[in-house]
């Protein structure tokens, strides 16, 4: 590729960049302001004055939020896997009867919206005392990304080549056994795929959390972000403070995680 | 898998129907005695003067958004998919948005959207073009909320279809630019049609997500002013939950209306997927 | 699914390259203590004030409470919208909190609910309550619960903003006066008022001392002095005395606002006052006027504490305890000063203004204030206010007319109340 068509798609591509992010670069602008300059006419465009009491705010008190979110966050992946990934396996390999449908009811479940899975949620989770608990919303939270994740394996696991299967019942492994030294090492690239998006769905819940939640001892970051929007007060400052901080983690990791990305890729072509 | 299913799916789903079914007041809640009014919430619920609206809000707001959403993911996809200087790390840094809580993206951009105080009106004051009041007019605020949900939307799309986009093996480019054919050439005749089932996933999926979508129009308007950002989703919430006294037979008959027209749009969309395949 | 399964072989690949974070979600953990174990008999509270965390005063209060009464404490803090349904879900399921304070208009609905129990048949003295404030919680006669505290709205000002526009706060007395001092203020280049017209309960709330200040009546949205005061709201908008944020302004946001320092007015509440030492200008607090002059009526706010009905019935005395230790003219006083409102009795009041003579304004409004559910409204009430709020939303962003709006809403509210 021409050096000059290059340097103008970096160029181009910092511009979008800079477009899609600048939302981001906003929270991040209010949450240096001071509350009275909140409301200032035209905002500042920077932070002229910067306080930092946002940020002290979320470090007194946000720090127990966010390790429950990554508690839940990995619990969820945890349980998400432990769950969709034999479901996926059945239904693209052994073929049980009715897959077809199957498939179709985990679509239809994903169109079930938040509110209404919150509401039964909340009837079951008070007659079982696990309101206000984090593993009830481990659980809750694995609803959202159950049905994606089995979809996933389904088409993913389908593509395993049938010739590698029956080498290993030829071999004498039972099913069971197929399944976790062949087949699930093999998918390891839709595990990361479904890990990424349970992470993500379940971090950033917001509807479980605040139904199921909301007077728990450990509660998720979302909760804690929530509690600054209060009755009386809102405090700006803290809750962008609380959203940067919560968000630099996974930037970060995502920058670095690019190389998984070629890697991945590169598995993939060889593969097909 | 299938007792993991009833019991976290078809529950609550039973429930809901059964709540829809009823006829409730706040005391035949709380005592469980509530008559069975067969579909009379549904009935009330098509005579409510926000029926028509949140139906037309609804529709607008799922398709502006996908298109918005899969043009600008698309386009960025073909984008990046070429490799350039930071290529890599500017494409993971659109990932950004997605992993913001819903309440603090939708409150940013309730943020800058604000008429008074907002940077978008202040940014349009500078062309000379006068405040534009996103949120609180009830001409803008399924603008607004669409544009929100649109730039949340777009990473999910984006990493999709450039996903997709690198399964397209290099040398069919080769080959296709040694017959000559132009850039416009090639996304129109090859990486559009190869892209076809990652496309038909990630609109399916991305119909089925905006469809229920509540939070941002919650937090940026809560469905108004006045319905004009009334969505299904906001509506039965806030038939259920948002008002000082609980209609909840009604919100639920609005909920599962929202999961009847979630399952028929699909099920056309796959249909018709099908169909086009077979030439 | 066919769509699956022929979309397959590009989808797997594609799945493959979205393992963007691999090492994401391997190399962090984090440590969860379990559960707070709960020794001897616990009992439940819960209240809408999220903004108070473990370490606040009003915690403090409930756990002393609690000792004294020889048990331990579990408290929950719901935001207000949500705590009516929380109540709700859990009455249904025969789990109700042990003590539930809640928001002063709901209080009538989950009466009649069936689901607190009246201050007969928990032996709670409720007395020496002003009777402006308990008629919220009194239906046929019999109370629900005790206020834990009152608080209303009137109308704060920057003393810098008005002395700048020449307005004198003296000759603010009706709706007139009010305009044309508004009108001085955005002549002399600074803002005008702001207030919380959003579509909710807070909307209805902010709204009301304008209503009843016209002479209108809740039973008749539609009459011409309700009209009127919604013609007031929108005049302001249009001619630029309020800002077109006041749409989906929260009484926070609201307040925020004010607190610039830009604006003249704000309406709002007793519990800004914390806020409003430290907004670093000169205030200062005037009734709402009514229409043709005189203090307009504005709604009480503030909760209840109430007893939600259980099955076990031997946990009243208890909960007896935890309300009265909240409530009772000895601890009151520390309740209020706690969560920054007027107390319900006037013997309180009194030692109130003695210790702080600037509550004396707020004293005197809630001796004034009326409360949303009066007007032999109850359970009505909360079928009237949506209607209400909707005109206002409707009004304010100019979809309707303040005329037709009011109209549609009377005929919305007649429907639901019949």
């Amino acid at each position: 590729m021409n050096r000059w068509t290059s340097r103008w798609r970096t160029l181009l591509g910092l511009l979008f960049t800079a477009v899609m992010l600048f939302p981001g670069y906003w929270m991040v602008n209010v949450s240096l302001t001071r509350d009275h300059d909140m409301r200032r006419q035209p905002p500042m465009l920077f932070p002229v004055d910067p306080t930092f009491d946002g940020y002290r705010a979320v470090l007194k008190q946000q720090l127990p939020y966010l390790g429950t979110s990554l508690l839940i966050g990995l619990g969820t992946v945890a349980l998400t896997i432990v769950l969709a990934a034999p479901a996926g396996y059945a239904l693209a390999k052994l073929r049980p009867r009715g897959g077809g449908l199957l498939s179709f009811v985990l679509l239809a479940a994903q169109m079930i919206p938040g509110i209404i899975m919150a509401m039964g949620f909340y009837a079951i989770y008070l007659n079982l005392g696990l309101l206000n608990a984090w593993p009830g919303l481990i659980l809750a939270d694995s609803t959202i990304a159950v049905p994606f994740a089995v979809l996933v394996f389904a088409a993913f696991m389908s593509g395993i080549p049938e010739d590698l299967l029956q080498a290993a019942y030829t071999d004498g492994a039972g099913t069971l056994r197929t399944f976790w030294s062949i087949v699930l090492p093999i998918s390891r690239n839709a595990i990361v795929t479904v890990s990424l998006f349970a992470f993500l769905w379940a971090w950033s819940d917001f509807v479980f959390a605040s139904t199921l939640d909301s007077g728990g001892r450990l509660r998720p970051i979302t909760l804690g972000i929530y509690q600054y929007i209060g009755n009386n007060n809102q405090q700006w400052n803290a809750i962008m403070a609380t959203a940067v901080v919560a968000s630099i983690p996974a930037a970060v990791m995502l920058v670095v995680a690019q190389r998984y990305v070629t890697a991945g890729v590169t598995t993939g072509a060889i593969k097909d | 898998m299938v007792v993991y299913l009833a019991a976290f799916y078809a529950y609550p789903l039973y429930r809901n129907v059964d709540l829809s079914v009823r006829h409730y007041t706040v005391r035949s809640f709380v005592q469980g005695d509530a008559p069975f009014s067969g579909l009379d919430n549904y009935r009330e619920v098509f005579d409510d003067p926000t029926f028509g609206p949140a139906l037309g809000h609804t529709a607008l707001f799922t398709v502006a958004s996908l298109v918005f959403q899969f043009a600008a993911g698309l386009a960025l996809a073909v984008f990046f998919n070429r490799h350039f200087r930071l290529s890599a790390t500017l494409r993971a840094l659109f990932l950004v948005p997605w992993l913001l809580p819903l309440i603090v993206s939708a409150s940013t951009w309730s943020w800058m959207l604000n008429s008074d105080s907002g940077i978008v009106n202040a940014a349009l004051s500078m062309f000379g073009v006068g405040p534009v009041n996103w949120l609180t007019s009830p001409d803008w605020s399924l603008v607004s909320v669409i544009i929100a949900n649109v730039w949340i939307g777009i990473p999910f799309n984006l990493v999709v279809l450039y996903s997709g986009l690198q399964a397209i093996p290099g040398e069919l480019y080769e080959a296709a630019a040694l017959d000559g054919a132009t850039g416009w050439q090639q996304f129109w005749r090859m990486t559009f049609p190869l892209l076809r089932p990652v496309s038909a996933i990630t609109l399916l999926l991305g119909l089925v997500y905006t469809l229920k979508v509540f939070d941002i129009i919650w937090i940026m308007t809560r469905g108004g002013p006045v319905d004009s950002s009334t969505t299904f989703a906001t509506w039965s919430y806030r038939l259920g939950f948002g008002n000082l006294v609980p209609q909840f037979g009604r919100g639920a008959a609005v909920g599962n209306l929202l999961i009847l027209l979630a399952m028929a749009l699909s099920l056309l969309y796959i249909r018709t997927q099908r169909k086009q395949r077979r030439p | 699914m066919t769509l699956l399964r022929t979309g397959r072989r590009v989808l797997g690949a594609t799945l493959i390259s979205l393992a963007v974070t691999a090492g994401t979600t391997a190399c962090s953990s984090s440590d969860a203590p379990g559960d707070g174990s709960s020794g001897g008999s616990s009992y439940t509270i819960w209240d809408p004030y999220p903004q108070y965390d473990d370490g606040s005063a009003w915690v403090q209060l409930l756990t002393k409470c609690g000792t004294d009464a020889g048990v331990s404490i579990k408290r929950t803090a719901y935001d207000t919208s949500d705590l009516t349904n929380k109540a709700l879900l859990a009455a249904q399921q025969g789990n109700s909190p042990d003590v539930l304070i809640v928001d002063n208009p709901v209080v009538s609905t989950l009466a009649e609910a069936g689901v607190l129990t009246t201050t007969q048949e928990n032996k709670l003295d409720v007395s020496a309550i002003s009777p402006n404030l308990i008629a919220a919680g009194t239906i046929g006669g019999k109370s629900y619960g005790v206020p834990i505290g009152a608080n209303t709205l009137a109308l704060y000002y920057n003393k810098a903003v008005l002395r700048a526009a020449g307005v004198d706060i003296g000759s603010v007395k009706d709706w007139a006066s009010l305009t044309a001092a508004l009108g001085k203020v955005i002549a002399a280049g600074k803002k005008g008022i702001t207030f919380s017209g959003i579509g909710t309960e807070e909307g209805s709330f902010q709204f009301l001392p304008w209503f009843w200040g016209s002479g209108a009546d809740l039973r008749k949205l539609d009459s011409p002095e309700a009209v009127a005061s919604l013609r007031l709201w929108t005049d302001w908008l249009k001619q630029g005395y309020a800002p077109n944020s006041v749409i989906n302004n929260t009484q926070t946001t609201s307040w925020q606002e004010f607190a610039t320092g830009e604006y003249a007015f704000a309406e709002n509440g007793t519990w800004q006052l914390g806020n409003a030492k430290k907004a670093g200008f000169e205030y200062g607090i005037i009734p709402v006027p009514g229409r043709d002059g005189g203090t307009a009526a504005a709604p009480t706010g503030g909760e209840f504490v109430s007893i939600p009905v259980q099955k076990a019935t031997g946990r009243y005395d208890t909960s007896k305890k935890l309300v009265q230790c909240l409530t009772n003219t000895e601890n009151s006083y520390t309740t209020v000063s706690t969560l920054n409102y007027v107390a319900p009795t006037s013997a309180v009041q009194d030692k109130q203004v003695a210790a702080n003579p600037e509550l004396k304004v707020w004293v005197e409004a809630v001796k004034a204030a009326k409360g949303r559910t009066s007007d032999e409204l109850g359970t009505r009430y909360p079928k009237i206010s949506e209607p209400l709020w909707t005109a206002v939303q409707g009004a304010l962003s100019g979809s309707k007319s303040p005329a037709d709006a009011l109209a549609a809403a009377q005929a919305t509210a007649a429907a639901a109340t019949k």
